[in-house]
């Protein structure tokens, strides 16, 4: 009887408790990271009896929650990924925005100014023609330096982004770590698990997914250790390390990510993957200083072709062309851990070898070497750095001065800076520089039917102003000669072929006969109606200058539109794919963790009927003593 | 398999969202009518359409080019054929003068009238453009190409013109140079000029001439001496004897692939001489005419000689500006067929562009009604499901 009592009452109470569990995992339905717990009901150890081992009842072993490691580590990685990408297709997106328009974009206000420049050729001496070109020249140069100018605000908010997260992180890290000590002492106290303080631990990791890729390892004493990216402590037991951002190395403005480890700050910008943090990285790296850089290459381009060709060619006053844009210089930035006084003058020297690469010159064991930056190429380079002999790579000629130290290096940013000191160097329209420095005319007494093309100056450097003579010794043959009579060429005549001489070139065409002159002779000012300087400067702007000869100006600017949006698609379309395995691996985990209010539901039922139940044999164990009492006092 | 009920709610609503955004998506293509927004929709497409529109930019601008260089064009055509007239109406004077019965001041009116004429050539030839431009100056067309000073008319202009681009490979010249048109051209018959000797004291004259045969003539001067009336001898510039022969009044004298015709009698010791050709203007050749009509000290053999020979340099002249005249119009042709190529090609670019970066109404309005019919489904079946529980059974 007694046994009857002990076993319905530890049946109450395991009931009770049970209908407990199942009204706080109601309560908890909606509860984000809330992880569905179940009343272990175990039998109570059986009793030694002559007719055999009696079970004395029902006890709450424990009470555990639904939870599965491979699950939340799935939810995590994929939460990372998503992340990431997420942040990288939003920040891809903004240029590719930036960018995008074909109705007013780079290629639309490059097609302008060669538009101007082909009304300009139309009438060379109308005021009117070169105002409206210069003007064209400033709507080309305030586009270029506003799409600079929102990338560099796009950097700055970036950098700012990349602190904030940090601090998230941080905050993260140390609720991680205070609820590690916290679990360790009441499993330690209880033997059970604390199932509450597990789950905010496990939401804490999820947010700290959001951030930076995650990964953990569990101790026994039930404290987690977190690491992020490559596998960098960021939680140790119940002590966490302190994520903080760094100046780069070469540039203080640039943000680099530094982890608090043995004493000291070891720089793991590299090893930071996933999450927001690391598409943050990712799209500086991958978009904005690309696009930066490859905006800087156009602005060079475009203000080397012109103003070479200025040079050229005489304008309304008969000066020589001057240049006609200004262009910021080449970037060098020396490292923060230099110990040595060098310093560097850098050039451009070749815009066909320029790239939108940046570069790192390094002294090592004596010597200087130079590498891409982006790819750790290792660059040839020739010359030994002397003002008299520089070193030359990559489109750029470089002058070392002063004593390095051993290990000490620079970054060379060649076009990064070069669109922000983009500006029109030109005031007044008489300045554009329309005809070639010098006019040609066939003689009055040729008897051939030989052509002369208009003449142009090829070498603005090399070109002497002189009346120059060719003569046709023979229908074959020719020869140049200056004002003086001195020989400066001669040649077998080739129909449509070039004759250099002096930095001009000019072409002759048809059959001119022995004895036929052509002179060639410097543009004066009467000569402003002359627009074989406008045409020149179309063919340059329009031939492949760029990217060793494959490359022409328009055609870098639409590279890099096709540039930016493929990577704007590839991450969007990667985010989406991303984001359904994310919301995959979060259903699996929700459905395995999640309450289920049916289930809730039947499970509450069941426990109640039991209860009852239980109530009723109570009763019943009552009525079974007062019928032994009352037989007993009866009789 | 159980499914928790926060995560059968959050699929279903991330599943409507899906359907909302794409909605959404199709509803703004509709609107702006583009679905080519951004390069990242399709970014080689995106890359063409840049890449057509400036060619078609670029094609409007040589179209616009054309109309420019057609105007210039028609304003040379224009003096050209005032030139033309001018020099004609001098021929005309020139044939009259001709006349050994005219008097010295007959002579002398129509000189006048031939200087009238000049102003007339010169005038044209220093044409202007709307802009103040001179047509005939080449590249040096700011200052007026041709200069008079006395008698003489100079050029200053330059001696090149401009070449504009009127399609995508193809350039045109905007203009002559003076040079080329009213000045360089072969003086006498082009190959070589005939004089009378000054101090002939027959009345024979000379005709310009002519080349019979090409391969045989050799450039050089030679002297025509009459020994008698009736017998002569033409030496070159070293004495050599290339012709002799008996005189017939209007007979043709040939030597070297040459031949000339003496008409009237000349006199024992009369020479004439036949001289390489030089280079003339319009305008020397009609000095030349004024002075030799003015003239009160030449021989009527000399006067017809001289107007023989100038008449030969107009007829020179006039063959020029006709051969300008049809290059001027060849490039108007060819202007008017660049411009209709390119009414094709913008044509052709715009459909291009259109069926890249336009959206395709129809299948765009498909497409957002079959979207619409799956987002009400989904919210429909949503609202028939979300409220389905075991607790509404339990009283």
């Amino acid at each position: 009887m007694a046994d009857l009592l002990n076993t319905s009452v530890s049946g109450l109470l395991a009931f009770q408790q049970a209908l407990d569990v199942t009204s706080n995992n109601i309560a908890n339905s909606a509860t984000p990271g809330y992880s569905v717990e179940t009343a272990n009901l175990v039998p109570e150890p059986g009793q030694a009896t002559a007719a055999g081992y009696v079970g004395s009842g029902v006890e709450v072993d424990g009470i555990t929650r639904a939870y599965d490691e491979l699950l939340a580590q799935q939810v995590r990685s994929s939460q990372a990924s998503y992340s990431s990408l997420n942040t990288l297709a939003t920040q891809a997106s903004q240029v590719d925005n930036l960018l995008s328009s074909s109705s007013s974009g780079l290629t639309s206000s490059l097609q302008s100014f060669v538009n101007a420049l082909q009304t300009l050729s139309s009438s060379p001496d109308s005021s009117g023609a070169r105002q409206a070109l210069l003007s064209e020249a400033q709507a080309l140069t305030q586009q270029l330096t506003g799409y600079d100018g929102q990338i560099t605000q796009y950097g700055g908010q970036l950098e700012q982004q990349i602190g904030t997260d940090v601090t998230q992180i941080n905050s993260l890290a140390g609720g991680i770590a205070s609820l590690n000590t916290q679990i360790a002492n009441d499993l330690a106290g209880s033997g059970n698990a604390p199932n509450q303080l597990m789950d905010q631990r496990d939401t804490l990791l999820d947010q700290l997914s959001q951030y930076v890729s995650v990964s953990t390892a569990t101790q026994p004493n039930g404290m987690l250790d977190v690491y992020i990216g490559s596998g960098q402590a960021l939680v140790t037991g119940g002590t966490p390390q302190q994520l903080s951002t760094i100046p780069s190395l070469y540039n203080a403005s640039v943000l680099d990510i530094g982890l608090a480890s043995g004493g000291g700050t070891a720089d793991v910008t590299s090893e930071i993957s996933g999450g927001d943090l690391g598409g943050l990285l990712s799209a500086r790296s991958q978009v904005l200083d690309p696009a930066q850089n490859a905006l800087g290459q156009i602005s060079v381009a475009l203000a080397t072709i012109v103003n070479q060709q200025q040079a050229s060619g005489m304008d309304a006053t008969g000066a020589a062309g001057q240049p006609m844009f200004n262009v910021g210089g080449v970037q060098t930035l020396g490292a923060s851990t230099n110990t040595g006084s060098a310093t560097l003058a850098v050039t451009r020297t070749d815009i066909s070898a320029l790239t939108s690469d940046d570069y790192t010159l390094r002294y090592q064991g004596g010597a200087w070497t130079l590498e891409d930056a982006t790819t750790g190429q290792s660059i040839a380079m020739t010359g030994n750095g002397t003002s008299a002999n520089p070193f030359q790579a990559a489109g750029l000629s470089i002058v070392v001065s002063g004593t390095p130290g051993a290990g000490d290096s620079f970054l060379l940013q060649p076009t990064a800076t070069a669109t922000a000191g983009l500006s029109v160097a030109l005031t007044n329209p008489s300045q554009i520089a329309a005809a070639s420095l010098a006019q040609t005319a066939a003689g009055a007494d040729n008897t051939g039917n030989g052509t002369i093309s208009a003449a142009t100056i090829t070498n603005p450097s090399s070109w002497v102003p002189d009346t120059y003579t060719l003569a046709f010794t023979s229908a074959s043959q020719y020869q140049v000669t200056n004002s003086g009579g001195a020989l400066v060429a001669s040649g077998i005549y080739s129909a449509g072929q070039p004759i250099t001489f002096n930095g001009a070139a000019v072409t002759v065409s048809g059959a001119p006969a022995a004895g036929d002159t052509f002179t060639v002779t410097p543009s004066t000012a009467a000569d402003a109606g002359d627009n074989t300087n406008v045409v020149a400067l179309m063919n340059a702007l329009g031939a492949n200058t760029l990217n060793g000869g494959t490359t022409s100006l328009s055609g870098a600017a639409n590279d890099l539109v096709a540039q930016i949006g493929t990577v704007t698609q590839q991450a969007q379309s990667s985010a989406t794919a991303e984001q359904s395995v994310n919301q995959d691996a979060a259903t699996a985990r929700s459905n395995l963790s999640g309450v289920n209010l049916d289930q809730q539901a039947a499970q509450m039922l069941q426990f109640e009927q039991a209860y009852q139940a239980m109530a009723q044999m109570i009763q019943t164990s009552s009525q079974t003593f007062n019928s032994l009492i009352t037989a007993i006092t009866d009789g | 398999m159980p499914i928790s009920t926060v995560s059968f709610q959050a699929n279903a609503l991330a599943e409507m969202e899906a359907l909302d955004s794409a909605l959404s998506q199709t509803q703004s293509e509709l609107s702006t009518g583009l679905k080519l927004q951004n390069a990242s929709d399709n970014p080689v497409a995106m890359v063409e359409v840049n890449q057509l529109n400036a060619a078609l930019s670029g094609s409007q601008q040589q179209v616009t080019n054309g109309n420019a260089v057609t105007s210039a064009l028609q304003l040379e055509q224009n003096s050209l054929t005032n030139a033309t007239n001018a020099l004609q109406s001098a021929r005309d004077l020139a044939v009259e003068g001709n006349n050994t019965d005219l008097t010295l001041s007959d002579r002398q009116a129509l000189a006048a009238q031939l200087q009238q004429l000049q102003q007339t050539l010169l005038s044209a030839a220093n044409s202007q453009d709307a802009n103040g431009d001179y047509l005939f100056g080449g590249t040096a067309n700011t200052a007026p190409p041709f200069v008079q000073t006395g008698s003489s008319v100079s050029y200053q202009g330059s001696g090149q013109v401009n070449q504009v681009q009127i399609g995508p490979d193809q350039s045109v010249s905007v203009g002559d140079t003076g040079s080329s048109v009213f000045m360089n051209l072969a003086a006498g018959n082009g190959t070589f000029t005939t004089s009378v000797g000054s101090g002939n004291t027959g009345n024979a004259s000379i005709d310009p001439g002519s080349v019979t045969d090409p391969a045989a003539w050799v450039p050089d001067v030679y002297t025509l001496t009459f020994s008698s009336a009736t017998q002569y001898q033409v030496t070159n510039s070293a004495g050599t004897v290339v012709g002799a022969g008996s005189y017939t009044s209007g007979n043709a004298i040939s030597f070297n692939g040459a031949q000339v015709t003496v008409s009237g009698t000349p006199a024992a010791g009369d020479t004439f001489t036949i001289a390489p050709a030089g280079k003339a203007s319009v305008f020397s050749t009609l000095s030349g005419l004024i002075t030799t009509l003015n003239s009160s000290t030449l021989s009527n053999a000399q006067i017809t000689t001289q107007i023989g020979g100038a008449i030969g340099q107009i007829d020179t002249a006039l063959n020029n500006l006709d051969n300008v005249q049809a290059a001027v119009g060849g490039r108007l042709n060819a202007v008017t067929a660049a411009g209709s190529s390119a009414q094709t090609s913008q044509t052709n670019l715009q459909t291009s562009i259109s069926q890249l970066s336009n959206v395709d109404y129809a299948q765009a309005v498909t497409q957002l009604s079959s979207q619409e019919l799956a987002l009400q489904a989904a919210q429909e079946s949503y609202a028939s499901i979300a409220h389905l529980s075991l607790f509404n059974y339990l009283s």
